[in-house]
């Protein structure tokens, strides 16, 4: 765009009009919303596991190595998975991207989940074994549960995560498959069409009615709370 | 615990339709099918109009990827995870890609229309023979300018540009071998010199430019001078075609004393698969209206000798990009000068960088 000329909404309907584009932008969302759900799972094991290391030392080690992840650069993460999933014969694509999101996302699932398990009264977990309660039960009636909030958090880190992340996806993709920072990246170059901008945003709006639901949403838990947990 | 599953079963529902809406958007447009040709090229390179022709004619479905950069493309390529049919690099970086053995040969005889091609850019250096790729575009590097803003000064030598009247009013693209290559041409050496003293020559004249400097920048070029944020900007003919087309007071001048010729040429990379359908598409691109429809809607030059009958005779005629024969004498393609000299190039063009006014 280089002079303002007036208000139109054409911009949207080449939007629609664009599969390709379309397609780009629900591969983002289920791949963000894949790598969120399977890295939160195994970053909740993860937590679990590293909060029963007993020794303060390894305990250390296994977090300094989660860490690392976290503290190298995006681009080294992205170049050296290049590297390996050449090595191992994966061809890049949708199940590239979605494993280095998952990869990259754990560390930041365990670090939000530790401190919840850390915060917990180990009494609570004696009480519940001495009033009969099965190994299961102490991990589904009283661990989780007490845990849930650092779990949603690390659910939506990892989402935010995925969603915005260019560097690492850059380097993963190929074969057709793009997510949204990788393609308007690759338009900037040629300087952006306006249906970018208007992708944007129905995102911001789209972004937005999800921030009110979930504030609706805490707002009746909120209310709720004071009652006795199931 | 129960609210955990909840939202996970949700989260996993949602992938799922979103999964199967991806899978409907893609056989609707019929990429998941197996007769597609994967063409690898520069952003805004082709008319999108001549890819639906193509898909009707031969029933194939084209998946379009676009690259920024040479290297980029180049690095893609020897990764090998994708299966690109075409791609479309630029001469030094067929040299390159040569050398790495990433080409496939092109069988002729299932290209007729390469006659078409203008004689002067068959058989060039980079690839005798056309053994391995077909002329898509050609170009020149030169000198964009706005009329308004110049007044009645006129830039027709590279020389012209050390004008102290020009302070602080040119861009230059950030390219080691143009910016250089503009020292070397305006001392009257040659593009490909690798003499280090005519280098360091080239780089003590540039030195003395800096005044005149606005700014050293990438592809946003295009909008600072279309907006007329500078009077003066170095350019590829092509981007130059562009910028006149958004702002009538520019225009484009191919310096006297020589300058750089450029080509980009369809290949067969050795990633392809479909390697009939690939050699149907660069016969496709050769035909003389179809090549005719593209260079009108790129305004690049366009090799094919045949399609020039079919186009503006404005657009043929205009010498700013189609020069003179007088003038094509004194253009150069770029040589592969080898890693040394590169990085030679690249150091004296990152100390003028850095020189200070």
């Amino acid at each position: 765009m280089y002079n303002f000329e007036g208000f139109t909404l054409d911009w949207y309907r080449e939007l629609f009009q664009d599969t390709r584009l379309l397609i780009i932008v629900l591969n983002t969302l289920v791949i963000a919303l894949l790598s969120a759900l399977i890295s939160t799972i195994i970053g909740v094991l993860g937590a679990l596991s590293i909060y029963q290391v007993k020794k303060r030392r390894a305990k250390n080690t296994i977090l300094s190595l989660n860490n690392v992840l976290i503290v190298s650069p995006d681009v080294i993460i992205g170049a050296s998975f290049l590297i390996l999933f050449t090595m191992a014969g994966i061809k890049l694509g949708f199940y590239s991207v979605l494993l280095s999101h998952i990869a990259f996302s754990i560390p930041i699932v365990v670090l939000m989940v530790l401190p919840k398990l850390m915060e917990m009264s180990p009494t609570l977990i004696d009480a519940a074994r001495d009033l009969g309660a099965s190994r299961w039960n102490v991990l589904t009636k009283v661990i989780l549960p007490f845990i849930t909030p650092g779990i949603f958090a690390g659910f939506f880190m990892a989402l935010t995560y995925s969603l915005d992340d260019f560097a690492v996806t850059f380097f993963v993709t190929g074969n057709g498959f793009s997510t949204l920072s990788v393609e308007i990246y690759s338009l900037a170059r040629r300087g952006i069409s306006l249906n970018i901008n208007a992708l944007s945003t129905l995102l911001f709006l789209f972004t937005i009615l999800l921030v009110v639901i979930y504030y609706f949403i805490t707002q009746r838990n909120k209310a709720q709370v004071g009652g006795i947990r199931k | 615990m129960n609210k955990l599953i909840r939202v996970f079963a949700a989260v996993v529902i949602a992938s799922l339709l979103l999964l199967f809406a991806i899978n409907r958007l893609n056989s609707a447009v019929g990429f998941s099918s197996d007769n597609t040709l994967t063409i690898y090229n520069w952003g805004d390179y082709i008319d999108d109009d001549l890819i639906d022709r193509f898909e009707e004619e031969t029933g194939m479905k084209v998946i379009y990827e676009t690259f920024d950069s040479n290297e980029a493309m180049l690095t893609k390529i020897q990764q090998g995870g994708t299966t690109y049919d075409i791609a479309v690099p630029s001469e030094y970086m067929i040299a390159k890609m040569l050398e790495e053995d990433l080409l496939l040969p092109l069988d002729h005889s299932k290209l007729p229309n390469l006659k078409n091609i203008d004689e002067r850019f068959i058989d060039l250096p980079f690839d005798p023979g056309n053994k391995f790729s077909v002329p898509y575009f050609w170009g020149t590097v030169g000198i964009v300018f706005n009329r308004e803003m110049l007044g009645d000064m006129e830039i027709t030598s590279w020389n012209d540009l050390w004008d102290p009247a020009f302070e602080n009013e040119i861009l230059l693209i950030d390219g080691a071998r143009e910016i250089i290559g503009m020292g070397l041409n305006s001392l009257g050496y040659s593009l490909n010199d690798t003499n280090v003293d005519h280098l360091e020559k080239a780089k003590a004249k540039l030195d003395t430019l800096t005044p005149n400097i606005k700014a050293i920048v990438g592809d946003e070029i295009k909008m600072l001078i279309a907006n007329e944020e500078a009077a003066i900007g170095l350019v590829w003919s092509g981007d130059a075609a562009d910028m006149m087309w958004e702002n009538e007071n520019l225009d484009y001048v191919v310096p006297s004393e020589g300058s750089n010729l450029w080509f980009d040429n369809m290949v067969i990379p050795k990633t392809a698969k479909n390697i009939e359908g690939a050699h149907q598409f660069i016969n496709f691109m050769l035909d003389a209206e179809v090549a005719a429809q593209n260079t009108e809607w790129v305004s690049y030059s366009t090799p094919n000798k045949e399609a020039l009958q079919y186009m503006p005779e404005d657009m043929v005629e205009d010498e700013r990009f189609y020069p003179s024969p007088e003038l094509t004498e004194k253009l150069e393609v770029y040589e592969n000068l080898g890693k040394k000299n590169l990085a030679l190039y690249n150091d004296l063009f990152l100390q003028f960088k850095m020189h200070r006014k």
